[in-house]
């Protein structure tokens, strides 16, 4: 099924499942080099990833966030820059589930 | 921008830690979260808040503004009540529990972490022309700024060291197109951590970008002409002409503190800790650069000086200095991974030592090489340099935990293994065996299930500070983790179940708890069987992943890398029309380097 994803033309299939300890795990080995950011291409505001780390983990979610998790649509284009080898869309994916849950819903 | 204290007013506090690098102010804001109401105090000489160090490379060469390199939001200080002391600690009194700052003045603890970092090793101190305007020891971020001034002006620049840090160096200055000439003292890059025809690659390709590099080769002294660089002068008899000289030979613990104890604190190439980060003084911790940790390994002692080690010291001496549970499972093997040039390298646990007890298979096929170092059917060491950086958290876990590779044991070769597949695939077997045996796991194999067991086979092969009762562990690797007598005579599948039930419990709460995920109750109850599933999100087609404009790739200033739009020589394999066009409506990335990786590209590799 994975497999069928990567042919050409088709509709690409993303696995979006990393244990809530998982993403911890992965937000603590941050570098915060900022090349996830920079290869993004639905980032607008300007978003430092010290508070997109923060917010990600725990806390209120601020507007700039929120408006970035809204316009993410999970494309991955941030795992292939990592120097460390994360995966931003599952973090992304927990920011997004975090912000269902806080009442960024609608 | 860090909140200053005056002195005068706080003589004393609960917590003191020294150092406000990352491992100093993870612990102060965990310490925070643990303990409410504790006082909280970080005393530093240092002229700025917390960075993120390993992205000052980026912000050298102009990528990052200096905002940007904050490692937590400007004033989390301030909003954690954590009071910032900017002073410098010159001795410990610990048998009446103060620390003495410049001028004598005396300030009490009642748990103490010295976090104190590292500093860089630098050049000889007897080196004749070290001190030439333009010899610069990279460390600090005033030496990054400095270096940052610098560059419009360099033509040629000289880099010694044979580290990660000085190929990190090096591809910042080839992003700039300044020539570089790279003094590596052995014959091998990184001889500590990878073996020749890693070094090899690495070499070769750094090489192909631009870089000129010279193994074997030191600095025996700097030439200036009014009082700036203007060449150095090798051990082969070389001038290499350059205005600007980078230092990047490693770093020093600082375990000053360590001297300035009244009483003995064991210190050896950093300050010995324990998995609790306790030094041998009571009531001081420990954490960071400075702190050397034993690797469950080879049983030596050594500080893991990178990133992600020093934030899980941070929080494991923040729940040990508030006296609560560390929720962490143990620091487990050395992880390394950071980009070089193009490669990213990966270095889990030890894949070079081991040679007699473990077996080692390589594979260095379509531009990478893995290298997994396996002992009785069970990882040790793994090796990577390839493009794609792979999910090293995983592989660590791999070895951490113990798991049985033989049936992934090619993917890891061939570096396609799924991690989040795999993983998913565990707590499904776990689930399956809960619902299938109606058992759940035992109480005592829940609790803590990797503090009462060797989280990493003790292997023969120890370094100098193994003790003998290793050779005895050794023999009893293949039941490493199965040490409950419950599981004594499960078979195969059942201790990975076994396992994998530990898994599940560790793993909670899952990632979609709600909405997404069965409910495992419920389904228990009803007796359906339970298969946790990964979730599939199907997405629109043409997202593709490709580099982006990365520091990594090098830059189009310089002609060898230069790859031009729709220049196929580079690419692998062509593309057909369709491609070609969805390709041309992709974003455009500043980037076109010639290693740039096309989704196609990975897709092919993935499927093959």
């Amino acid at each position: 099924m994975l497999k069928s994803g990567f042919k050409a033309g088709a509709t690409n299939v993303v696995m979006l499942h990393k244990t809530v300890p998982q993403v911890a795990q992965e937000l603590h080995a941050c570098i915060g080099c900022n090349e996830c950011l920079l290869a993004c291409p639905a980032v607008t505001d300007s978003i430092t990833i010290d508070v997109l780390n923060r917010e990600t983990l725990s806390g209120p979610i601020s507007v700039p966030v929120a408006r970035f998790a809204r316009s993410c649509y999970q494309c991955g284009a941030c795992v292939a820059p990592c120097p460390v080898g994360l995966h931003r869309d599952a973090m992304m994916m927990w920011l997004k589930v975090r912000m269902l849950r806080s009442g960024w819903g609608e | 921008m860090t909140r200053q204290v005056k002195i005068q007013t706080v003589d004393g506090a609960e917590i003191v830690i020294v150092g406000n690098g990352i491992a100093g102010l993870t612990a102060a804001v965990e310490a925070r979260k643990l303990a409410p109401d504790k006082r909280i105090v970080m005393i530093t000489d240092q002229n700025h808040p917390t960075i993120n160090t390993p992205a000052l490379k980026q912000f050298a060469i102009g990528k990052l503004t200096r905002e940007q390199l904050l490692a937590y939001p400007a004033g989390t200080e301030r909003t954690q009540r954590i009071h910032v002391i900017n002073a410098r600690v010159e001795e410990i009194q610990a048998q009446k529990k103060y620390v003495c700052l410049t001028g004598g003045r005396g300030f009490g603890y009642e748990s103490l972490l010295i976090a104190t970092g590292s500093v860089a090793t630098g050049l000889p101190q007897n080196l004749p022309g070290r001190d030439f305007d333009g010899v610069l020891t990279l460390h600090r971020l005033n030496d990054y700024l400095d270096m940052r001034r610098r560059l419009s002006e360099i033509e040629d620049a000289v880099v010694v060291g044979g580290g990660s840090h000085a190929i990190e160096t090096v591809v910042s200055l080839l992003y700039w197109g300044i020539r570089v000439h790279w003094l590596i003292r052995s014959d091998t890059f990184i001889p500590r951590m990878l073996d020749r025809p890693a070094s090899d690659m690495v070499l070769e390709r750094i090489r192909r970008a631009g870089a000129k590099v010279y193994t074997q080769t030191e600095v025996i002294g700097v030439v200036g002409r009014v009082g700036s660089v203007n060449g150095v002068v090798t051990n082969q008899h070389q001038f290499l002409p350059c205005q600007l000289v980078l230092v990047c030979t490693g770093t020093t613990p600082v375990t000053a503190l360590a001297a300035h104890c009244d009483l003995p604190m064991k210190s050896k190439h950093g300050i010995l800790v324990d998995d609790q980060l306790r030094t041998s003084v009571r009531d001081i911790y420990s954490a960071g650069d400075v702190a050397a940790l034993k690797d469950p390994q080879t049983g030596g002692y050594a500080p893991r000086a990178q990133w992600y080690a020093a934030v899980l010291q941070g929080r494991i001496a923040a729940a040990a200095m508030t006296g609560s549970v560390a929720s962490e499972e143990g620091f487990g093997v050395p992880w390394h991974a950071t980009r070089l040039g193009e490669l990213s390298m990966l270095t889990v646990g030890n894949p070079l030592q081991l040679h007699d007890t473990a077996t080692t298979l390589t594979d260095n096929s379509k531009g990478s090489y893995r290298r997994l170092s396996i002992v009785d059917d069970r990882l040790v060491g793994y090796l990577s340099l390839s493009p794609l950086q792979p999910d090293g958290l995983a592989i660590k876990r791999l070895i951490d935990e113990g798991h049985s590779i033989s049936h992934i044991k090619k993917a890891l070769l061939k570096g396609n293994f799924d991690a989040r597949k795999y993983f998913s695939h565990q707590r499904t077997y776990a689930a399956h065996y809960m619902v299938h045996t109606g058992t759940l796991p035992a109480p005592g194999a829940l609790e803590s299930p990797i503090k009462t067991q060797p989280l990493v086979h003790t292997l023969r092969e120890t370094g100098p500070l193994g003790v003998p009762e290793e050779a005895v562990m050794r023999s009893s690797i293949k039941s490493g983790v199965n040490t409950h007598s419950l599981y004594d005579t499960s078979t195969h599948d059942d201790l990975i179940q076994q396992k994998t039930l530990l898994f599940f419990e560790l793993n909670e709460p899952l990632f979609f708890e709600e909405g997404f995920a069965p409910d495992l109750a419920r389904q228990q109850q009803t007796g359906m069987p339970c298969v946790i599933e990964s979730t599939l999100v199907a997405l629109p087609s043409n997202t593709s992943r490709r580099t982006s404009g990365s520091l990594w790739s090098y830059s189009d200033k310089l002609p060898a890398v230069k790859a031009k739009p729709g220049n196929s020589q580079f690419i692998i394999f062509p593309r057909s029309e369709k491609e070609e066009r969805e390709h041309s409506q992709a974003r455009v990335h500043p980037s076109s380097s010639l290693w740039s990786y096309t989704d196609k590209h990975v897709a092919v590799k993935k499927g093959h």
